[in-house]
C-alpha cells in the first residue's frame, strides 16, 4: 500500500512564485488535459434534479445526454480550448456503485472522447467519491453492519476509476462529529483535535487506498477538501450580516484544515486537490501541486467573502456545483461554464502577456481585507502558514497546532496595524481567546490526546474506535 | 507585492457589520430585562444561563429550590435568562457558540429542577426531526433541536440518513405536532415528498418542516404538508404555531410574516 512521506520543506523558495495557471508539478491527464502547465483550466461541477435518481438510467440520461451534452456544447460554442468536468456522486452511486454509478462513469467518459474526438478539445473529467460514512455505524470496515458504508466508497472508487474516471477525489469526513461540536461551541481545541488529529488519522486509513486504486487503474489521484469541516464553518460565518460563527474562527479553523489536507498529497495523490478546499493555497505553497479553486464563479452555490481572492494561485477554477435547470441563457450548467471559462480566458490572456503576477496581485489585493479567512489564504500569508506547518511536518498534532497559531497571530497582528484588517468586537473576542487556547496546549501529542479523548468523550456520536484509538 | 496602502477600501466593500454593530454589553440587556425578577436566587440562576455559568447552575438551582416551587425556577429563572440570550442572539451580541452554552446551562438548571418535581413537567409540544435517508449532513437539524428543546418541546431526534419508512413509523408513534426532514443535497431532499404521501395515507396531516442547503421553498411547496425553514432559528416559532393547531395551508399563507421578510431571521 502506499506509504505517507510527510512534507518537511516548502516545495516554492518563496511565496512569489505561487500564481495561478502554474504549479511545480504539473499533472497530465485525461484527453490531452494539463493542470497547472501555463494556463487555468474551467472545472464545471454539476447536480442533479431533485428526482433524476429515480433508476439508473433516469440518472444516466440526467448526468450525460442533458448535463456533459450541454457542458460540451456550451464549451465548444463558446471556444473554450479545455474544460474539465467534476462528478460529485450523489448518495445513490455510492450506495450501489454497480447499477448507478458505472453507467453514468461510461457514458460520461464516451460522450468526452467523442467531442475530443471531433474537435480536438482537451477534456477530463474528476470523479469525487461520496463519502457518506456514519461515525455512528463505523468509519472503517466490518464496523458498520447496516450500510456497509466504509466498504462501499472504496468499491465505488474501483467502479469510477474502472470505468472512465480520469481523476478520483472525496470530500472525505473524518472527524466531523467532533468539528461540528467545535463550531457549535466555539471551541477551537476540539477542532484541533476533530480535524487536525482525528481527521487526519482518517486521511491515513483513506488516501493510502485511494492511491492504490488509481495507479493500479492509472488514473490521477487528486486530492481532498475539509469541505465537511472547514467549509461549514466558513459559511456559518458568512457574511457581515451572519452572526453565527465569528470569522476569526472560521479562518483559524482553515489553517488548522490545511494540514489535514495535505495528508492526501503525502500519500500520494499529485493533484490538482479539489475547488471547495478553500486551504488549497497553503496546500499548494507547501506542495507545488496544482489546486482547483472556487469564488465569484461560484455564486449558484456559495455567498463568500473572496470572490477574486481565490482565483489568485488556482489551475482551475470552478463554479462548485450547480442543480441542472434551464436559465434564459441556456442550461444553468452551460451559462456558469461561461462565466468560469471567460475568467479562465482572462488568466490564461494575462500569462501569455507576462502580467499573471499583476492580476493575481489584483485578485487578492479586491479581497484582502474582507475577511480573516481570506486574508490568511493571501499568497505571502498561506506560505507562511506553510512553513509553519512543515516546521513540525513529521507531526500532524502540532503542525496542526503551529497552523492555527500562526494564522491567528497574522490576523492579530494587522488587525494591529495601521491600515490592516478591522475585526468586529466578536471577531476580536474570539481571536484573543483562540490565541489563549492554542497557547495552553501540551507541546507533545501523546499528552494532548490524552487531554483530548477525556475532555471530549461525551461528545454524541464520538467513538476513538473510529480513528483505530 | 502590489503596495495596497493607497487603496480607499471604502470604494472597494463595506463593513456593513461594524458599522451596525450594536454598542450594549450583554451585562446591560440583561440587567434591564431581568429587572422584574426580584428574587436574588431566581435571578443568580438566570444570570447563570446568560452567563454560560453551566458549572455553577445546578448549585444555584439547588439555592433558589429551597424557596420557590421546581416549574418556577424553571419559568422564572432558566427560562427567563434564555429570554436574555435569545435577545442578545437576536441583536448579534451573541453568536451561536454562546446561545448553544447557555442553552446546556439551561438544560442542567431544568434537569436539577424536575428531580424535585412531582410529576413530570409539561412540555409545549413534542417534535420529530431527521436527517434524510443517504445524507450525513446534520449540523442544522443538530442546533435546530437544541433552540427547540431550550424553548420547551419535547425533541425525538432520529439522527441522519433515517429511511422514509421509519419518520413515518416515528412520527405514527409519538404522535407530534412537527415533523422535520433535512437535506444538502437536492438527490436526498427528494425522500421529502415521499414522506408527506405516506403521512397523508395514514392520515396524519401535520406540518412537515424541510430544511438544509439545496432545499427550497418552491420545491417544500410543490408536495402536501410540505413547510419550508430556511434557518434554524426559525424552529421554535414554527413548532409554536404547530401546537396552535396551525396546518400546512396556513404556515403557508401566513409564511412571509412569520418566518419570511417581516419574520423571526
Amino acid at each position: 500500500m502506499a506509504s505517507i512521506k510527510r512534507f518537511t520543506r516548502m516545495e516554492y523558495k518563496s511565496a512569489d512564485e505561487l500564481v495561478f495557471g502554474e504549479a511545480k508539478y504539473p499533472v497530465t491527464y485525461g484527453l490531452g488535459q494539463k493542470a497547472g502547465a501555463g494556463h487555468v483550466i474551467p472545472e464545471i461541477n454539476f447536480a442533479p434534479r431533485p428526482d433524476a435518481a429515480k433508476n439508473p438510467e433516469t440518472l444516466r440520461r440526467e448526468y450525460v445526454d442533458y448535463i456533459a451534452k450541454d457542458i460540451l456544447d456550451r464549451a465548444i460554442t463558446l471556444g473554450f480550448p479545455r474544460v474539465q468536468l467534476e462528478n460529485e456522486h450523489i448518495w445513490q452511486m455510492v450506495n450501489d456503485p454497480q447499477k448507478f454509478e458505472k453507467p453514468v462513469v461510461a457514458g460520461q467518459k464516451e460522450i468526452m472522447e467523442k467531442y475530443h474526438d471531433e474537435y480536438g478539445i482537451e477534456l477530463s473529467i474528476r470523479h469525487t467519491i461520496a463519502d457518506p460514512r456514519l461515525c455512528e455505524k463505523g468509519l472503517r470496515p466490518r464496523m458498520d453492519k447496516v450500510h456497509n458504508y466504509p466498504e462501499k466508497v472504496i468499491e465505488s472508487a474501483e467502479v469510477a476509476a474502472e470505468n472512465g474516471a480520469d481523476m478520483l477525489s472525496i470530500e472525505s469526513m473524518g472527524g466531523k462529529e467532533v468539528s461540528d461540536y467545535a463550531i457549535m461551541n466555539g471551541d477551537i481545541k476540539a477542532w484541533l483535535f476533530g480535524i487536525g488529529y482525528l481527521g487526519s488519522l482518517d486521511m491515513e486509513w483513506l488516501w493510502p487506498q485511494l492511491v492504490d486504486i488509481c495507479k493500479k487503474n492509472k488514473v490521477i489521484a487528486g486530492g481532498d477538501t475539509n469541505c465537511a469541516g472547514a467549509n461549514t464553518s466558513m459559511f456559518m460565518a458568512g457574511g457581515y450580516l451572519d452572526k453565527d460563527v465569528a470569522r476569526t474562527f472560521a479562518a483559524v479553523t482553515r489553517a488548522i484544515a490545511s494540514a489535514r489536507t495535505l495528508i492526501a498529497y503525502e500519500a500520494g495523490a499529485t493533484g490538482p486537490g479539489k475547488d471547495c478546499g478553500y486551504e488549497g493555497p497553503i496546500l499548494k505553497a507547501i506542495s507545488g501541486r496544482p489546486e482547483a479553486q472556487e469564488g465569484k464563479g461560484a455564486q449558484c452555490a456559495h455567498a463568500d467573502l473572496m470572490g477574486n481572492l481565490m482565483a489568485h494561485t488556482c489551475d482551475l477554477w470552478s463554479n462548485e456545483s450547480v442543480e441542472y435547470h434551464p436559465e434564459f441563457g441556456g442550461s444553468s450548467v452551460a451559462c456558469w461554464l461561461g462565466v468560469i471559462g471567460y475568467e479562465c480566458a482572462l488568466m490564461t490572456t494575462a500569462k501569455q502577456l507576462g502580467k499573471d503576477k499583476v492580476l493575481r496581485d489584483l485578485y487578492m489585493a479586491a479581497d484582502r481585507f474582507k475577511s480573516p479567512e481570506g486574508f490568511i489564504l493571501c499568497y505571502d500569508n498561506a506560505y507562511q502558514i506553510g512553513e509553519a506547518i512543515v516546521g513540525e511536518g513529521n507531526d500532524i498534532y502540532l503542525r496542526s497546532k503551529a497552523a492555527g497559531m500562526k494564522a491567528a497571530e497574522l490576523i492579530d497582528a494587522s488587525a494591529n496595524s495601521k491600515g490592516g484588517i478591522r475585526l468586529n468586537k466578536m471577531e476580536k473576542d474570539t481571536l484573543a481567546k483562540i490565541i489563549v487556547d492554542l497557547e495552553s496546549l501540551p507541546d507533545n501529542q501523546d499528552k494532548f490526546v490524552d487531554w483530548a479523548l477525556k475532555t471530549y468523550k461525551d461528545i454524541p456520536m464520538f467513538n476513538p474506535r473510529n480513528y483505530g484509538l | 507585492m502590489i503596495d495596497t496602502s493607497n487603496v480607499n477600501y471604502e470604494e472597494v466593500f463595506r463593513r456593513y457589520d461594524i458599522e451596525t454593530e450594536a454598542k450594549e454589553k450583554p451585562e446591560a440587556v440583561a440587567a434591564k430585562i431581568l429587572a422584574s425578577v426580584s428574587d436574588g436566587k431566581l435571578k443568580k440562576v438566570a444570570e447563570d444561563v446568560v452567563f454560560m455559568n453551566y458549572k455553577g447552575v445546578e448549585e444555584d438551582v439547588k439555592a433558589a429550590l429551597e424557596k420557590t416551587k421546581p416549574e418556577d425556577v424553571i419559568e422564572k429563572g432558566l427560562v427567563k435568562g434564555m429570554d436574555v440570550v435569545s435577545e442578545l442572539y437576536g441583536r448579534g451580541i451573541y453568536y451561536l457558540p454562546q446561545v448553544m452554552v447557555a442553552a446546556k446551562a439551561m438544560e442542567l438548571g431544568i434537569k436539577t429542577a424536575e428531580s424535585k418535581m412531582k410529576g413530570e413537567r409539561e412540555l409545549k409540544g413534542t417534535v420529530v426531526m431527521h436527517v434524510a435517508e443517504g445524507d450525513p449532513h446534520d449540523i442544522g437539524k443538530n442546533i435546530a433541536a437544541v433552540l427547540l428543546r431550550s424553548n420547551g418541546y419535547t425533541v425525538v431526534d432520529m439522527g441522519r440518513d433515517v429511511p422514509v419508512d421509519e419518520v413515518v413509523k416515528m412520527v405514527e408513534e409519538k404522535k407530534p405536532q412537527m415533523v422535520t426532514g433535512t437535506a444538502l443535497m437536492t438527490t436526498t431532499m427528494s425522500a421529502f415528498p415521499t414522506i408527506a404521501e405516506r403521512l397523508i395515507e395514514k392520515g396524519i396531516e401535520i406540518p412537515f418542516v424541510c430544511a438544509g442547503g439545496a432545499v427550497n421553498r418552491v420545491f417544500v411547496e410543490s408536495y402536501p404538508l410540505g413547510v419550508y425553514a430556511n434557518k434554524a432559528v426559525q424552529g421554535p416559532v414554527l413548532a409554536s404555531k404547530a401546537v396552535e393547531g396551525w396546518n400546512y395551508q396556513k404556515f403557508r399563507l401566513k409564511w412571509d410574516e412569520l418566518v419570511g421578510a417581516h419574520g423571526a431571521k
